[in-house]
């Protein structure tokens, strides 16, 4: 069902993670208190969390599999399942709702080729979803491409926001 | 109303001990408290806010108020929240008339919903482990199978997966709950979310009936219902003993229900000669007390380590006056299986219930020597061993007396039969193995004419003209304790549903 079912499993934590991880463990009392940053290394790594990373997160900190899978499924920005290169997140709630977000997001799952909100494009490089505030209200609409935030953005800009990120 | 409690004790157990029951969902006093339910709210006085009551400690001159219309108002806010998605179908969900759901809405819900027009949240039921199904859908998120996988079981394969109203109970997709102890969340689980398969809508709750017992699994001696219906054991269920399994009990003793409704039972006394002939029993009585008299040589006792000790105590008097050699044997498995987070519990190597009792009334582990006796021996009477392993020729010289339940092809040879009661059938008490001595009780009638062991030695006891008939365990429970040193001060009805340990005097000093 994964795409690990096809090839071996690769750790997440190479020795060089390995390293990053020992130097972010030091900023915190406990193991399992770094359980959060251990996963967003896991999902830069490799852009979502499986079931078989969060096995391996467990084992790395020294928590239990179950344990590790109750934190993932609580946080939503944790992906459960592969996303596109590109992750975007738009805000429609009220205030760019008012102000054309709908359209933004139309415009967005057209010109990515999503369809629709939360599935990946044919091509893998595109995922949209819609998200609560991004704290930009008086510059609707703002959205995130990845790391980057946007601010502004109309159904018009669309087109070369998609074609700057592909 | 006055309550004095030990300081550090919750309100919750505080009114307990008044007599006051707060509803509650999350605490358990076998699991850590987490304070996750918000159903036990109460009014504290001074207290701006209502408070949990399970994670309250009482203070000195403390006034709570359990009824004021604030906390009765808030609990019926949380019940409220919990019927939101919880789905109607008591009929067929097997806690009803055993749920803590129904039993607070109706001591203290709405009568209506102000949430028929919304639909429920629906997530499809899950295969947990070999007995255990989890429903989503009836989950109250109280996290006491989550709790008990981690604190007791120390096996944490479940979790609280998603948040808000998305929340369920998880499992690790590479996990099961398989663990030995794990049917215990059956039992926590307040409401129908895990249920057992193997009790599946085999009954409804209100027709079962409870009978006070002891698990003949183990010698751990686990204090259990035996849950009845039609005269048929259902279910057997942990009951309550803080000093020998606290809440708990295993998923082997579970099963142990199993044989107690076989049918394959001896259900009249037989007397053998060409071939067994089925008489009353008063005829069979009759025979066994002139094998009894007529002993030449020396005699042998074989007994189950299940069997009462009243009985075995009652089958050492039978063969008093000839040269006795007493033995049992035991089935041992390879290990213990214990319950990590409880301190001396565990399903333990020694599968029967009773060895501890059999020690003490003198009976040694030594079933090869005694079958080696046995075969020049005057007399064999054995109680309730099966004789599975033992070559017929073996058994050649002796008269048999056969006390048993079932009738094994070896026994055959026996010149008398007399059919008894098993553990469910009958009142009696073992010792476990931390020599607590258990009483207990009859919750299913016995097969046909079979009757409780303690009753038919006591029968020859009186045929040899050493005793009266017995009507009771409790009056053979009592010769026991007065002949007995090791028994020496307990009483049949001191020992309560809770025991007394052996050599301590004075039985437990628990309310039964």
């Amino acid at each position: 069902m994964t795409m690990h079912d096809t090839k071996p499993y690769e750790p997440v934590f190479t020795p060089e993670r390995r390293a990053g991880l020992e130097e972010l463990l030091k900023r915190y009392p406990t193991k399992r208190a770094a359980l959060l940053p251990a996963l967003w290394m896991v999902q830069e790594a490799r852009g979502w969390i499986s079931d078989t990373a969060m096995t391996e997160v467990a084992e790395v900190l020294g928590l239990t599999p179950a344990y590790v899978k109750g934190v993932v499924t609580f946080y939503t920005m944790y992906h459960l399942h592969p996303v596109g290169k590109n992750f975007v997140q738009v805000c429609t709630t009220t205030p760019c709702n008012i102000c054309g977000a709908e359209n933004v997001v139309k415009a967005l799952l057209q010109h990515t080729g999503c369809g629709e909100l939360g599935a990946t494009s044919p091509d893998g490089k595109w995922t949209v979803i819609e998200v609560e505030c991004l704290g930009a209200c008086g510059f609707a609409t703002p959205i995130m491409v990845n790391d980057d935030f946007i601010e502004s953005v109309t159904p018009e800009k669309v087109l070369e926001i998609v074609r700057k990120y592909s | 109303m006055p309550v004095s409690v030990p300081k550090g004790t919750t309100i919750l157990e505080a009114a307990k001990q008044a007599g006051v029951l707060i509803p509650h969902y999350c605490y358990h006093p076998g699991l850590p408290i987490a304070g996750v339910c918000r159903m036990c709210l109460v009014e504290v006085e001074k207290q701006p806010k209502l408070q949990i009551s399970c994670a309250t400690t009482v203070a000195e001159g403390q006034v709570v108020n359990v009824f004021s219309d604030q906390a009765k108002k808030a609990r019926q806010g949380v019940l409220e929240f919990l019927l939101i998605n919880h789905p109607l179908d008591c009929p067929i969900c097997d806690q009803a008339g055993e749920c803590e759901l129904q039993d607070y809405v109706f001591q203290e819900g709405q009568a209506r919903t102000r949430y028929a027009d919304y639909a429920k949240r629906f997530n499809p039921v899950e295969d947990f482990g070999p007995d255990i199904l989890y429903v989503p859908n009836r989950c109250i998120l109280c996290t006491r199978c989550v709790r008990f996988m981690e604190h007791a079981a120390h096996d944490d394969v479940l979790n609280v997966s998603e948040r808000g109203d998305r929340a369920v109970i998880g499992i690790h997709p590479d996990k099961k709950l398989d663990h030995t102890w794990a049917g215990n969340v059956v039992d926590l689980c307040p409401v129908g979310s895990l249920l057992s398969k193997d009790f599946l809508h085999r009954a409804r709750a209100w027709e079962l009936d409870k009978t006070a017992s002891v698990c003949p699994g183990c010698s751990q001696g686990c204090n259990v219902n035996l849950d009845t219906r039609n005269n048929v054991v259902v279910r057997l269920r942990p009951r309550a003993n803080l000093e020998v399994n606290r809440y708990f009990m295993c998923d082997y003793g579970r099963g142990q229900y199993r044989w107690m409704n076989h049918g394959d039972r001896i259900e009249a006394p037989l007397l053998g000669g060409k071939d067994l002939t089925a008489v009353d029993w008063d005829h069979a009585l009759d025979r066994a007390v002139q094998l009894v008299k007529g002993i030449s040589g020396p005699a042998v006792t074989l007994v189950s380590p299940g069997a009462s000790n009243e009985a075995l105590y009652l089958a050492r008097q039978v063969l008093g006056n000839a040269r006795l050699q007493a033995a049992f044997r035991v089935h041992r498995e390879a290990g213990e299986w214990s319950l990590a987070g409880v301190p001396d519990l565990a399903l333990r190597a020694e599968r029967a219930p009773n060895v501890a009792g059999a020690l003490a009334l003198g009976y040694r582990e030594e079933f090869e020597a005694a079958i080696q006796t046995a075969a020049d021996a005057g007399l064999l009477l054995v109680l309730d061993d099966a004789l599975d392993g033992v070559a017929p020729e073996a058994l050649q010289t002796p008269n048999i007396i056969y006390l048993g339940t079932r009738l094994p092809e070896i026994a055959r040879r026996a010149r008398v039969v007399l059919p008894i009661a098993n553990v469910a059938e009958e009142d009696g008490t073992f010792v476990n193995r931390d020599r607590r001595v258990q009483r207990y009780f009859q919750a299913k009638a016995a097969p046909g004419m079979a009757r409780p062991a303690w009753w038919v030695l006591g029968e020859i006891l009186r045929g040899l003209g050493r005793g009266d008939t017995l009507s009771s365990a409790e009056e053979a429970f009592d010769l026991l304790a007065q002949s007995e040193p090791a028994f020496g001060g307990l009483s049949y009805a001191g020992l309560g549903v809770r025991g007394a340990v052996l050599g301590s005097r004075q039985p437990a000093g628990q309310p039964a």
